[in-house]
Parts: structure tokens; C-alpha cells; sequence
């Protein structure tokens, strides 16, 4: 059997934006106890004033979930149970993948799926139950927003490397 | 008029689409010119040019990295580490504040210069998430800078840790090989340590890493052999002898290790000794030392100490500043006073005692003699006469020679008194076993038990051991060479140095022995000083080296004089140097 399907893997995926460079995006997989498996990070996307202006209010969710999200799951080997994400207009990306995305935020009592430190916004109804059941295991290991600053720190580091 | 479809109707724009007749300009100023012309203005040069904005159409390129998939079993639900009243280590009343919210990350070191294997440390969980996840458990939670320690050692294939005596040196370095075995980094450790802490490693190894089988190399040759050659055993425990005595037979068998720590790695200062040769012959993927002196008397010792964990990376020639700057990414120093500003103060007691009469007097006779002896012998004194001299002059300060008189022992002894009346323990260092041995007759009443070099190992631990348990025991008698390292004793409250070591580092060492992680207490540091003699001179010599430690470890500029010069030994009796005539 496939090594890699067989995998239980958690995906992260997130942009950060370089005042110098533009705009990064970083997708890190990790196994249940929060360890590496694949990291996949974007070149940077610069967009031009002319183009903020001729998609308007549009523009976040096709650069983060056209553009850079759907490219960094495209380039994942490992098909995580699910996606997070602390960027609400990577949601986007679900227009282009058939994982579960969720959006994990700071916990906020009587919102979304409370797994720690962290609140997570996903789908609706039975779908919201089954995430809840496949992101347990991880946040029973890590706090649910602590894998975003490891992508940050990476893609700072490839910067300055 | 024709309407405008498009850009390719703006190219064909002609002034008769606009349905307006030629322009006619009737020449009628100078009647001489031809009939009136037609000219046609070109206004299809007018048009303007195409702008295209491109849109966010080709997806941006994806550099991907893989860590391989994991060895370790899936986590537990977070495992809390519980503190187990069987450790050897500090009490549970010393262990850190549990629920703290600092998170230790494991960073890349410098030398490490490719991308993927910078993000592989990068983008590891934190240190915390780790241990918690990889079913490890811990006789006591690791204090937050042995956790700093530990993230240190884990991505570094050459380190010094070189804490200050008691921060747990040992505990971090086996939690972090436990690490390494454990993520399958690490198959085949090496631990190797002065003789008389075998059986404190061993029981720091069950403590610290109980599912890891370790195999002592000890005993006659055939079952070192044996020894060696277990392929299971993930982690093997040898003296420096017995380094030294296998070295042919460890290359005979082809072993190569995956790590080796050097526990006391000052052992190795000395380059052309057969012990530093037998260690950096260990063929091996990480080189770890510890200690807690990695510059005792000479800068040198530092580029010694490298030659095993970076061997070519400093060299003899570098000033004290370049010396710390290279080194800086291998070296971990911290101190007590930095990391445990909660631990019990350490008090120190500079006690200036006069001479007996009957000491003073064999003293001045000795010191005159001895200094009309090495003027007599001008350049041909060596420092040899010296030493003799101090020695004896040291000795005579301890014990008159002729009655056995010492005004130390009775200050001692009156001290000793109060100690015991407290329920408190004591120990009283001396660098000479003779000394030894008169101060157990002398302080019989306090229980009094000796531990030196001239015991085997058996008797030593067992003094220990009684020590440790037994109240009747209030006093331990060390010598310097037997007792300043590896020893756990920070149940006692008194150190008392009877005599005064060479090395300031050596004296820390003794004093660590009680001040350390897990002290109970305030530890009283008393130093005895017999005014007026070669102990006062000595001290100043002290100091000033221990200054050199500092300054190479804080990178800052080293005064000119770090050891103890032969000029320093001649200028304690004030005599010149001898001037030794070319060859």
C-alpha cells in the first residue's frame, strides 16, 4: 500500500505578505503529534495598483485561494484529513480542492469549534461534526495556531537565506 | 458616423468615416502658387495605443521541501510529566512552575547553510509539543533553560554546553540523546566520563532515559570486547581509560557512533595526550562535551576542546575576542545567578586566620630558608624549587610540622560544632589526603567521612551513601581531585575550603557540589585564608584567572597574563625569574 496515502496528515495553509517582495504563500503538512512532513512555499506575488483596482472586492479571495492556495495544495504529495487556515479569504480554496477547509481563529466561546487556544470555522451541519472528529487528534497535540508561525518563520528565513 | 466596435475600429479610423469633406485651403495670398491643393491630415496617427493590464491568471511557482514520514508512534492524549519521588535529582519543591506559556524552539544552527535543512528545525513543532507528544517521561519537569539547553544540543552536531556546575548538564544531554534515539537521529551513543562518575551516569542514564538500554564497558578485556560489540545496546557508558586502553580495539571492530558526549571534557585540554588522541579517534556523526570549565587556565584549552568538536574551527593563534566570536554558536554557558534567580543564595566567607605561634614561626623559618635556597640557586632555580617551596609553605599553613598545630582546624572545628547543632551537613575540601586523614581523627565526633582518590569506588560510594542517609554524618572530608565533579551532595549547607586549590575552576567545581539545582538552602561558602602567608599571594593569582574565564566567554578582550606564568611563581617569593642564557 502507498506509504502516503496511508498517512494521517493535518494540512496548514497561509499567506504572508512582504512589504519588499509581496505576497507569500506557505501550506505546511504535519503529522498528528504536529511533526514536518512537507512544506511547499510560493514566489512571491506582487500585485499592481491597476489590478487592485480592476478586481476590487475580489481580489483577496482569487489571490489567496485561486492564485496562491490552490497552487500549494496542487503541490501537496500527502492529502491531509483537513485544511486549516488563519486567512478567511483562503477560504476561497475550496472552489479548487475537494479537502475540508476549516478557518482557525483565537478562540471565541460560542463560535465555531472550540480546540483550544483555537477556534475553528468550517463547514455546516454533519460536515462541521466530521471535522471536528478528524482535528481532534491533532488538537489534543498542538495548539491549532502555533503551526502558523512556524510557516511565518520559514518563509521569513527563505527570505533572508 | 460609424460607430466604435472595438480596438480594431479605433485602428481604422479614417477622417471620411466621420463623413467630413477634405479640407480645402484655397492658396489666395500669393496668386503665383498652383491651383489650390487637397492635403489630408493624418489622423490615424492619432490613435491611441493599447494598453493591456494583465490579470492574475498563472498560478505562482511552488518550491516544495519533504521531511520524510514519522517513526515515532501517534501521540497520547498530552501526557503531563510527573514528578517521581525516586529521582536523584533536585526535589520536587525545586521543580519549575508548571503551566508556563514559554514555548522553546529548536533553531538551525549557523553552520547550517542549506534552505531545507534550516526549515527542517524551522518548521519542527517547539520543544515543549515534543516531549509532550513523544511519550517521554521525566522524574521532574526540566526547568525552562534546561529546555533552552536541550534545543541547543538537538540540532548541533558539535556543542559545548558548558552551564556552570549544578544547572543539570548531565540531564540535559540525555534527554537530548533520548531525543535522538527516539526520532531514530541517533542509533549508536557514546557517553564517556572520569572513572569515578560511571555509576553516577548510570544511574542519571535509568533516571533521565529509563527505556534506554545502556551497556557499561567495564572489566577484563575479552568481556570489553563483548561489551562493545553489542549492536542493541543504543547507548554505550565507558571511562577515559578504558577509551584510551580500547582505542585499537574500538578501530579493530569498526565502530562508529552516531554521537559521543565527553562528560568533564576539560580531560581533553591537553592535545598530544592519549586521552584527547583516543577520543577524537571516535569515529562518530555528533560530538557533544560538557563542562563546566572549557577554559581553566589558557585560552588553548577552548581550541583543545574544539579539536574534538570542531576540529579546525579555532585555532592557537586567535586573540581571546575572535576566539568567542567563533566559538559563540557552539558554546552554551549559562550561570547560576542568570538562570535561577529564585535558587538559594550562595554566601561566600573570605575567613583570614592567623597562624598558630608555633606555625608562625615554622613558617618564617621555612619561607626565609626556602627563598635564600632559590636566590642561591639564581638561573638555575626552576620553577620546580618553586612549587616544593609552596607546597610546603601551603602544608605548613594547614598543620605545623613539628606540634600538628592549626589554627584552621580549630576555627573548623568551632564551626563544625554549630553545623551539627543545626542538623546541617558540611563538606571540607583539601587538595591532600594527608590533610585528610588528620582532620578525621580531629573531627571523629562530627562522623566524619572521607572521600578521595586513594579509595576504590565501592568505598567511596559507600561513604555516600552514608553520608546522605545517615544524620550521625555530618561532616564529608573531599580532596579536590576525588570530589570537585560529578558528585550530587546538595543536601549540604557548608562547604569549607581547608586549603586552596591552583584553579579557581577546580574550587567552583568543589563549591558546586552542594550549591547546585535542588540545594535546600543558602550554601555558605567558607574559604580559609591564613593571613600573612603564600595563600594570600596565591589568591590574587586566582582572581586574576578567573577573570580570563570570563572574559573568553563573554567574548570580551583578555588581559595580557591568563595563567599561571612561571613569572607569576617566582614574583609570589618576589624573586626575579631566572634568565636562561640562548642556546
Amino acid at each position: 500500500m502507498d506509504q502516503a496515502a496511508t498517512t494521517t496528515a493535518y494540512g496548514f495553509l497561509t499567506t504572508v505578505e512582504s512589504p519588499t517582495h509581496g505576497l507569500f504563500g506557505g501550506y505546511l503538512l504535519v503529522d498528528p503529534a504536529g511533526r514536518p512532513l512537507e512544506f511547499h512555499c510560493t514566489a512571491p506575488v506582487k500585485v499592481s495598483r491597476a489590478q487592485q483596482i480592476l478586481y476590487g472586492a475580489t481580489l483577496q479571495g482569487h489571490l489567496h485561494g485561486g492564485q496562491i492556495g490552490a497552487a500549494l495544495l496542487a503541490a501537496g504529495s500527502l492529502a491531509p484529513r483537513v485544511v486549516l487556515t488563519d486567512v478567511e479569504s483562503m477560504l476561497t480554496v475550496r472552489a479548487h480542492t475537494s479537502l475540508p477547509v476549516a478557518l482557525v481563529t483565537a478562540a471565541d466561546p460560542g463560535t465555531g469549534l472550540a480546540q483550544g487556544s483555537a477556534c475553528v470555522t468550517g463547514p455546516t451541519g454533519d460536515e462541521a461534526a466530521a471535522l471536528h472528529a478528524a482535528i481532534e487528534p491533532l488538537a489534543a497535540a498542538v495548539d491549532l495556531r502555533e503551526p502558523f508561525d512556524r510557516i511565518r518563520a520559514a518563509i521569513d528565513e527563505a527570505q533572508r537565506h | 458616423m460609424t460607430a466604435i466596435r472595438g480596438t480594431d475600429s479605433l485602428r481604422s479610423w479614417h477622417a471620411a468615416d466621420l463623413a467630413l469633406p477634405p479640407v480645402a485651403v484655397t492658396r489666395a495670398i500669393d496668386p503665383r502658387l498652383p491651383s489650390p491643393a487637397t492635403l489630408r491630415l493624418p489622423i490615424e496617427q492619432a490613435v491611441p495605443a493599447v494598453v493591456r493590464l494583465p490579470l492574475l491568471e498563472a498560478p505562482p511557482g511552488v518550491t516544495s521541501f519533504s521531511f520524510g514520514l514519522p517513526t515515532a508512534p501517534p501521540p497520547p492524549p498530552r501526557p503531563r510529566p510527573v514528578p517521581s519521588a525516586a529521582s536523584a535529582g533536585p526535589a520536587a519543591d525545586d521543580a519549575p512552575p508548571q503551566g508556563s506559556q514559554k514555548r522553546t524552539r529548536v533553531a538551525a544552527p549557523r553552520d547550517v547553510v542549506k534552505l531545507s535543512e534550516r526549515f527542517f528545525f524551522l518548521l519542527q513543532p517547539d520543544l515543549e509539543t515534543i516531549l509532550e507528544t513523544s511519550r517521554l517521561e521525566f522524574p521532574r519537569p526540566p526547568f525552562p533553560f534546561q529546555l533552552d539547553g536541550m534545543a541547543f544540543l538537538l540540532p548541533r552536531h558539535g556543542a559545548v554546553l558548558a552551564d556552570e556546575m549544578g544547572l543539570g548538564k548531565s540531564m540535559q544531554a540525555i534527554s537530548s540523546l533520548r531525543l535522538l534515539v527516539r526520532s531514530g537521529q541517533a542509533r549508536r551513543v557514546l557517553v564517556v566520563c572520569p572513572k569515578g562518575l560511571v555509576s553516577n551516569w548510570a544511574r542519571e542514564l535509568a533516571d533521565w532515559a529509563p527505556e534506554l538500554v545502556v551497556a557499561t564497558i567495564e572489566g577484563e578485556q575479552g568481556r570489553r570486547r563483548w561489551q562493545w560489540s553489542l549492536a542493541d545496546v543504543p547507548v554505550k557508558l565507558a571511562n577515559y581509560e578504558v577509551v584510551v586502553r580500547d582505542r585499537d580495539l574500538v578501530a579493530e571492530l569498526g565502530l562508529e557512533f552516531d554521537l559521543v558526549v565527553l562528560d568533564e571534557a576539560q580531560r581533553i585540554k591537553n592535545r598530544s595526550s592519549h586521552t584527547s588522541q583516543a577520543v577524537r579517534a571516535l569515529k562518530r556523526g555528533r560530538s557533544w562535551a560538557l563542562t563546566g570549565t572549557p577554559v581553566e587556565n589558557r585560552a588553548e584549552d577552548l581550541v583543545s576542546l574544539f579539536e574534538f568538536v570542531a576540529p579546525g574551527h579555532l585555532h592557537d593563534r586567535m586573540s581571546p575576542k575572535a576566539l568567542g566570536a567563533a566559538a559563540a554558536d557552539h558554546v552554551l554557558r549559562r550561570t547560576k545567578d542568570k538562570v535561577l534567580t529564585d535558587m538559594p543564595p550562595r554566601l561566600n566567607r573570605d575567613e583570614r586566620i592567623e597562624l598558630s605561634p608555633e606555625q608562625r614561626e615554622t613558617y618564617r623559618l621555612a619561607e626565609e630558608e626556602g627563598v635564600l635556597r632559590l636566590s642561591a640557586l639564581g638561573n638555575e632555580a626552576t620553577i620546580q624549587n618553586v612549587f616544593e617551596l609552596v607546597l610546603r609553605l601551603k602544608q605548613i599553613c594547614n598543620f605545623d610540622t613539628a606540634t600538628g598545630a592549626s589554627a584552621k582546624l580549630d576555627c573548623l572545628e568551632a564551626e563544625l560544632e554549630e553545623v551539627q547543632a543545626s542538623g546541617r551537613k558540611a563538606l571540607v575540601f583539601s587538595q591532600w589526603v594527608e590533610t585528610l586523614g588528620r582532620l578525621e581523627k580531629r573531627l571523629a565526633r562530627f562522623g566524619a567521612l572521607s572521600y578521595h582518590g586513594g579509595m576504590s569506588t565501592v568505598a567511596r560510594d559507600e561513604a555516600i551513601g552514608r553520608f546522605r542517609r545517615d544524620k550521625r554524618h555530618s561532616v564529608l572530608l573531599l580532596s579536590y581531585g576525588a570530589g570537585a565533579v560529578g558528585l550530587n551532595l546538595q543536601f549540604s549547607q557548608y562547604v569549607f575550603l581547608f586549603d586552596r586549590w591552583w584553579n579557581p575552576a577546580i574550587e567552583d567545581q568543589a563549591i558546586n557540589r552542594a550549591h547546585r539545582i535542588g540545594a535546600a538552602g543558602a550554601v555558605t561558602v567558607t574559604r580559609y585564608l591564613s593571613a600573612g602567608t603564600i595563600e594570600e599571594r596565591i589568591d590574587e593569582v586566582l582572581r586574576t584567572k578567573r577573570d580570563l574565564s570570563d572574559t573568553i566567554l563573554s567574548q570580551a578582550e583578555a588581559p595580557a597574563s591568563s595563567g599561571l606564568t612561571a613569572d607569576d611563581l617566582f614574583a609570589l617569593f618576589k624573586l626575579a625569574p631566572p634568565r636562561r642564557a640562548a642556546a
